[in-house]
């Protein structure tokens, strides 16, 4: 039987300890390297910073108007008519039948009667009603919408309603909100469209800066591989420049988001207080601020693996 | 561990040019050996084939019987780092000290960093640069800093040593300095090969030649230095 050959150059077990040593170095290394390139490194920043800057303003755009959306006291809702002459209990029925859904908040009962006095009470032609002899105005049933429950719950409900006895009309109460929802959701579209792309142009940015790097060290990089680095460690200190830059490029999108909500805040405030609607922007808060960080430290790295990948696959040593 | 093997290697550039035609050779454990011929002879080539930079169009290397030319990519660095290579220009980074120059191949095999100091100063101690440790490359003359790129090639205790013209820029003296110093580190058990095309230093070794012409081999003669040592390998 032929003897197995003892791997004579067997893989190198590093350990916790000299990985974790490793790692520290390198991280300082390419610390000192960004700060050495100050102008440079900020202009990268700057350049990350603004890709991130936009989308980021509106993901916050989108959560304020969804919270505008939930606040909002005139929740939608629908009407039901019936036909003249309807039976209380079928009234009652039609109501319960309303209030045991779970996307259904409140639910009013108008009988005809009622309909009759709301009617001689707002309007200025309640004494020709008394010319007509009987009630002309159908008994109704109001459901406001909970919170939670979205269009298409409303939509669902009103084909429901539509069906139930005595239900002649069914009238849906949502265009305000409507218009605010489709604002958001063009926002929320637009935000990921702008997005994917500007975190592409965030990739990118960092790809030509750590091809820059690259380039500046590729005799280190030939040393590296003559002495038997692995192609980890020779991406290693690349990573980190790109984890670098994107953090620093977070940092600027944190900064100009800032200072971009200090601007528009008074005037949003104005603007709605005129509606008669108090506002104050949410989302800028510790959560956005480390999922920022996280997104343009990703972004960096995913930049400098484009960069390692294009230029050092297969690179010669001369 | 530092036996080599060249089973009719021939290596063809994309070019067309071949470089190696053929060519077979063995190199003991712990033998000294230089390859000499005239440029474009192949030399170069021969130890590239050796580091695995390149890979041979046809043929066999075997390093411990082991044919290093079908070794996987992900196994290639642990390889290499058994090797120490010393080239003509030093390949060191002018941004780092002597001592982070001999550190290199010492962080990449993931050494703590005292046992590192206590190795690097032992190199540098062996090619005479301990004073210099904390200098920048371009403060040291060609001579010493072809010291320092031997000192970073042998600061892993290799069992091969490879040499690339290490002598190309050097004046006669400092050759024959750096010469010795090869010896040195071939006589506590390291294989050594070097090209060269200096045949006078060479001839004055008294080690092992194989001269290179055409991509294949026309000379291979023992000197005496080689003759006593492979006495004394065969009596060992």
């Amino acid at each position: 039987m032929a003897r197995k050959l003892k791997d004579p150059w067997p893989r190198q077990r590093v350990g916790l300890g000299g990985w974790v040593r490793d790692h520290w170095r390198i991280a300082n290394e390419a610390f000192s390297y960004v700060s050495l390139r100050f102008g440079t490194s900020l202009l990268v920043w700057l350049l990350v910073g603004i890709a991130l800057a936009l989308p980021s303003g509106l993901y916050l755009l989108q959560q304020n108007l969804a919270d505008m959306t939930q606040g909002w006291e005139g929740r939608p809702g629908l009407s039901l008519y019936f036909e003249p002459g309807v039976e209380p209990a079928v009234l009652a029925a039609a109501a319960q039948q309303l209030q045991d859904r779970s996307e259904v908040a409140e639910v009013k009962v108008i009988d005809q009667a009622q309909a009759l006095a709301d009617f001689r009470e707002f309007g200025a032609l309640g004494d020709a009603l008394d010319i007509l002899g009987d009630n002309p105005l159908p008994a109704s049933i109001r459901a406001t919408l909970a919170t939670d429950a979205t269009l298409a719950d409303l939509e669902t409900l009103a084909r429901i309603a539509e069906r139930g006895e005595g239900v002649t009309d069914v009238v849906l109460e949502k265009t305000w909100l409507e218009r605010v929802i489709d604002i958001s959701t063009l926002v929320t579209r637009l935000g990921l469209v702008l997005g994917a792309l500007f975190a592409l142009g965030a990739v990118l940015v960092t790809a030509t800066s750590v091809r820059l790097a690259i380039e500046a060290r590729l005799e280190e990089v030939r040393v590296m591989k003559l002495v038997g680095a692995t192609e980890g460690q020779i991406r290693r200190p690349f990573l980190y420049f790109g984890a670098l830059y994107g953090l620093g490029g977070a940092i600027v999108a944190a900064m100009l988001l800032s200072a971009a909500l200090l601007v528009v805040e008074q005037p949003i405030n104005h603007l709605l207080n005129s509606y008669g609607q108090g506002l104050e922007l949410s989302g800028f808060n510790p959560i956005f601020l480390v999922a920022l960080l996280v997104t343009g430290a990703v972004l960096g790295v995913l930049g400098s693996l484009l960069a390692a990948h294009q230029r050092l696959a297969d690179l010669a040593i001369h | 561990m530092g036996h080599i093997e060249f089973h009719q290697v021939s290596k063809r550039f994309e070019n067309g040019f071949e470089a190696l035609h053929r060519v077979s050779a063995t190199f003991e454990e712990g033998s000294m050996s230089f390859l000499t011929g005239h440029s474009g002879a192949g030399k170069s080539t021969f130890l590239r084939l050796l580091l695995c930079l390149d890979r041979p169009t046809r043929g066999q290397i075997l390093v411990n019987g082991i044919n290093v030319t079908q070794l996987s990519s992900s196994r290639l660095p642990y390889y290499r780092q058994h090797l120490g290579a010393v080239f003509q220009d030093h390949h060191l980074l002018s941004q780092r000290t002597i001592y982070d120059n001999v550190a290199i191949p010492l962080r990449v095999a993931g050494m703590k960093e005292r046992d590192i100091g206590r190795r690097v100063r032992a190199a540098l101690t062996r090619v005479d640069l301990l004073s210099k440790e904390r200098l920048l490359p371009a403060h040291l003359s060609t001579g010493e800093q072809q010291r320092v790129g031997i000192a970073r090639a042998v600061v892993t205790r290799p069992k091969i040593l490879l040499a690339d013209e290490p002598t190309g820029n050097l004046d006669p003296q400092l050759s024959r300095d750096i010469m010795e110093l090869f010896r040195q580190f071939n006589q506590v058990g390291t294989t050594v090969i070097i090209a060269s095309h200096d045949r006078d230093l060479i001839e004055d070794m008294g080690e092992r030649i194989v001269e290179l012409a055409n991509g294949s081999i026309t000379r291979d003669s023992r000197g005496p230095a080689a003759q006593a040592q492979s006495d004394t390998l065969a009596v060992t």
